[in-house]
Parts: structure tokens; C-alpha cells; sequence
């Protein structure tokens, strides 16, 4: 085992996501076992969290962005329009149909992953590593919420005009029959790379579960367990105790992360135990 | 012939980048219009270059390579010199092992704050604090934009984190006793 010394000089690098196998496996296997050095990645986390939320410091004016997408359509190169910062009605109707399956979409996976598949298991993306980080701290008090409602739609009313992307949250729970088992708490802005991520908290007794919304430009879900299924390719990491699943569909990126004890595909399970899933979770449980 | 990232991918994902973009030119030049006639004079050279990056994985840490090269060449030009200064003095520090409990406070910062201190750094640090935890570059990414080895930005970073913590928590000290 390395020792304490080795660890903390180490420590910079794994935060900047600049160790690679075995170096990062021991780095994470220390840490899982002292306490001390376990403390001081989690201040130094906070810290790099503090800086990284600040973003953006800068926005380009909008006469400045104007006049370059026309210099580069003058210089014969086909300027797309940028994206607007703030989500465009038609943005909004769009990103809706799309976003309805949030939620619906693990139990998807779990369902197609029934079939044999051989997981190929590599490092978190850095989108999941927020999460996880983001999870941990609103479960310390340390990341409270910004608007507090159990109602879907409001919280998904709270994010227009603050992201620049559409966020409407499913209420999963009515469409499938099944009793209450999990409850929406509020949300709040995040910082990833530059800009706004959305971030949703749920309970389930007692127990949080957060779910992070970006946009696929910003964020490309990447490492971990990989399930495909649909057209989709699913990620499911396991960091720091906690269970993250990360997907992309229709121009956005997601993140879901719970202290589940159910892994992988089962985790699905969980919040998906309405009637009409009955016949697709039997089989999954244990016998 | 087109190279492998064509025009239009390279106009869609090129404007993609502007905001980075331009908070990097106030990095440089801390004046806006001064940043913004870097941000043009970028996309200008970027959109001539032969030898665009062959994928969009590429091009933002490109783009940043032609900013600093055009703000350099501004500087030659106003025969005055880059006004960053060395600041690699003494041993790289690591992560700081010490209790501070000021850096527990950290998390209770608004982002205003962190943004002042950020743009009181000196403006090595201040350049590469943005590189990397606002911009997301990988060390080695930041070394090609910088034209510096690895072991250059890794030791810069640590100097630089290390004094925005003193900042935030000489900050985070004089909230606390004006409160009490």
C-alpha cells in the first residue's frame, strides 16, 4: 500500500483527472481506507468545486458574436448560429417531448441489458464526477436549493431562461401506476465546464437522489460499466459509495446518482415499481 | 482540398468556443475592447489556417494556441514584451496537508467572490487557473498553449491554487469578523 506521503503528492493529479490506471487505482484504493488522507481530498475537492462553479467569468458581448459569424461566413466558412444562452421557445417544445423519458429511460436499459452483455468497466467521465461530487455535497448541507417544490412542473419552470437548454422533468410516478416512492425536493444551478448545469433533487425515503442535466455539447457521458441499449449507450459508475448513471438522448446529457445498494441495470428497479413494470422486474429480482 | 475538419464543421463548432474565447482575451489584455479585437483577429487567422485540427476534440485548445500567439505578436509589436513575469520560484507546493479551517468555509463563498479573486491573481496564475478549472484543459493541453513543458503548468497551478486559497480565505476571515 503506498503510504500517506505518496497519496497527498498524488492528490492534485487525481483531482485534475491526470492519473491513468494503476497510478489512479492506487491513489482511490488509499483513499477508500485512510481517513485523514480522505478528509483532505474532500477540502481540496470543495475548494477546486468553489473555483469551477465560478465560471463563466466572461460572456462574449453580443456584438462581438455578431460580427464574427459574419466574418466567418464572409471568409467562406459557414458560420452555424451560435447557441442562444438563453432556450428558445422552440427549444423548449422541442427538448420537452424529449425529456419526458428522463427518468423512464433506466428502466429501459435494465429491461434491454437482460440480454447477455459483457461490461467493459473504465474511469468516470468528469460529468459524473460532478454529479457524484454535487450529490455529495447537498447531502452534507454543504449545496442547498436554490427553489424547493415537489412539483414537476414548476421546478421544470424555475430552469427556463436560467440554462441554456430545456429541462422538463416526467412525473413518472402517475403515468405508471405505482404508489409514491420517491418525492422531487427543488434544484438548482451547477457549474460545469462554463456554464450552467441543471441540478434536481429527489428523496426516497429518506434516502437523496440526484439527477444532473446538461447539454451533450457540453458534456459526453464516457468510462464506467457501458450498457447500450436502443440506440443509447448507458455508463454506470460506481464512485465513492454512490451509484451514478450517465446517458445522452436528443442533445442532452443526464447523470443520476443514489447510495442505492442495487447496482448497475438494477438500480432501475427501484424507482420503476409501478404496476405496468411488473412483468419486466420479476425476473430481475433475486431469487 | 478541405481539410479534415471542414468549413462547416469548423464554423459550427469554432463559434461554440467564443465565450472561452473571449474570457481568455480578458485574461490577456484585461480590456474589453481590446479583447474583443483579439477574439476577431483569432477567428480571422483561424479561419485561413491550413492546418486545422482533425477533429473537434482539437480545436478549442487550437484556437487558444492562435489567441496567444496573435496577443503575443501584439506585444512584440508595442515593443514593450509580454507583461506576464516568471513567477516559478522555489519548490512546487502539493496539496496543502495542513487542518485549515478556512478552506471548510469555502463552500459558503457566492461566486462573486471567487470570481473577484480569481481576477486578483497575478496574471500568470490568473491565466492558468482559467486554463484549467475554468476551461477544462488537460495539463498537457495548457503546456501546448502556453509553449511550456508539463512540469512548467503543473508547478505554475499548484503556486496558483495556492494563492487563490489565501485570497478566499483572507476574504472568508474578514466576512467572518465583520459579522461578528
Amino acid at each position: 500500500m503506498k503510504n500517506c506521503d505518496d497519496i497527498r503528492g498524488r492528490l492534485t493529479l487525481y483531482l485534475d483527472d491526470e492519473l491513468r490506471g494503476e497510478e489512479r487505482a492506487a491513489v482511490e484504493a488509499h483513499l477508500s481506507e485512510c481517513e485523514t488522507c480522505a478528509a483532505i481530498f474532500a477540502r481540496e475537492l470543495n475548494f477546486l468545486n468553489a473555483v469551477r462553479e465560478s465560471a463563466p467569468l466572461h460572456v462574449a458581448p453580443p456584438e462581438l458574436r455578431a460580427r464574427i459569424q459574419k466574418l466567418l461566413r464572409v471568409s467562406g466558412v459557414a458560420a452555424a448560429e451560435s447557441r442562444p444562452r438563453r432556450a428558445s421557445r422552440l427549444n423548449w417544445l422541442v427538448a420537452a417531448a424529449a425529456a419526458l423519458l428522463v427518468l423512464a429511460l433506466p428502466f429501459v436499459v435494465w429491461r434491454m441489458v437482460r440480454q447477455a452483455h459483457t461490461p467493459v468497466v473504465r474511469q468516470p467521465s468528469s460529468f459524473a464526477l460532478m454529479a457524484a461530487g454535487n450529490h455529495l455535497r447537498h447531502v452534507r448541507g454543504q449545496l442547498p436549493l436554490e427553489t424547493e417544490s415537489e412539483n414537476a412542473q414548476q421546478i421544470s419552470a424555475w430552469f427556463l431562461n436560467k440554462v441554456n437548454f430545456s429541462v422538463q422533468l416526467p412525473n413518472y410516478q402517475e403515468s405508471s401506476g405505482q404508489e409514491k416512492l420517491y418525492t422531487l425536493e427543488g434544484a438548482r444551478l451547477v457549474g460545469y465546464q462554463n456554464d450552467y448545469a441543471a441540478y434536481v433533487a429527489y428523496r426516497m425515503k429518506e434516502r437523496p437522489i440526484s439527477l444532473v442535466v446538461t447539454s451533450a455539447s457540453v458534456a459526453t457521458p464516457s468510462g464506467g460499466e457501458e450498457i447500450p441499449a436502443r440506440g443509447l449507450v448507458f455508463h454506470y459508475n460506481a464512485i465513492d459509495g454512490l451509484k451514478v448513471l450517465t446517458w445522452s438522448d436528443r442533445g442532452l446529457t443526464y447523470a443520476l446518482v443514489s447510495d442505492l445498494e442495487e447496482r448497475g441495470q438494477q438500480s432501475c428497479i427501484v424507482c420503476h415499481q409501478g404496476a405496468k413494470d411488473q412483468d419486466f422486474i420479476e425476473p430481475l429480482k433475486p431469487h | 482540398m478541405d481539410s479534415p475538419l471542414n468549413n462547416a464543421g469548423f464554423g459550427q463548432t469554432a463559434m461554440e468556443h467564443i465565450d472561452a474565447l473571449y474570457g481568455y482575451a480578458m485574461v490577456l489584455t484585461r480590456d474589453t475592447t481590446e479583447a474583443e479585437d483579439l477574439v476577431q483577429e483569432t477567428y480571422v487567422r483561424a479561419a485561413s489556417a491550413a492546418n486545422r485540427p482533425e477533429d473537434e476534440s482539437n480545436l478549442k485548445a487550437w484556437l487558444f494556441v492562435i489567441m496567444r500567439n496573435a496577443w503575443l505578436n501584439q506585444i512584440r509589436h508595442k515593443n514593450s514584451g509580454p507583461r506576464f513575469v516568471d513567477l516559478e520560484t522555489g519548490e512546487p507546493p502539493t496539496v496543502e496537508v495542513h487542518e485549515n479551517p478556512h478552506v471548510v468555509y469555502l463552500r459558503k463563498l457566492e461566486r462573486e467572490q471567487v470570481r473577484e479573486a480569481i481576477e486578483s491573481l497575478p496574471d500568470a496564475y490568473r491565466e492558468i487557473v482559467i486554463l484549467r478549472d475554468i476551461e477544462g484543459f488537460t495539463y498537457q493541453e495548457i503546456a501546448t498553449v502556453l509553449d511550456c513543458p508539463a512540469g512548467t503548468v503543473m508547478s505554475r497551478l499548484g503556486r496558483a491554487r495556492g494563492k487563490l486559497r489565501k485570497l478566499l480565505s483572507a476574504w472568508q476571515t474578514k466576512t467572518r469578523i465583520r459579522a461578528v
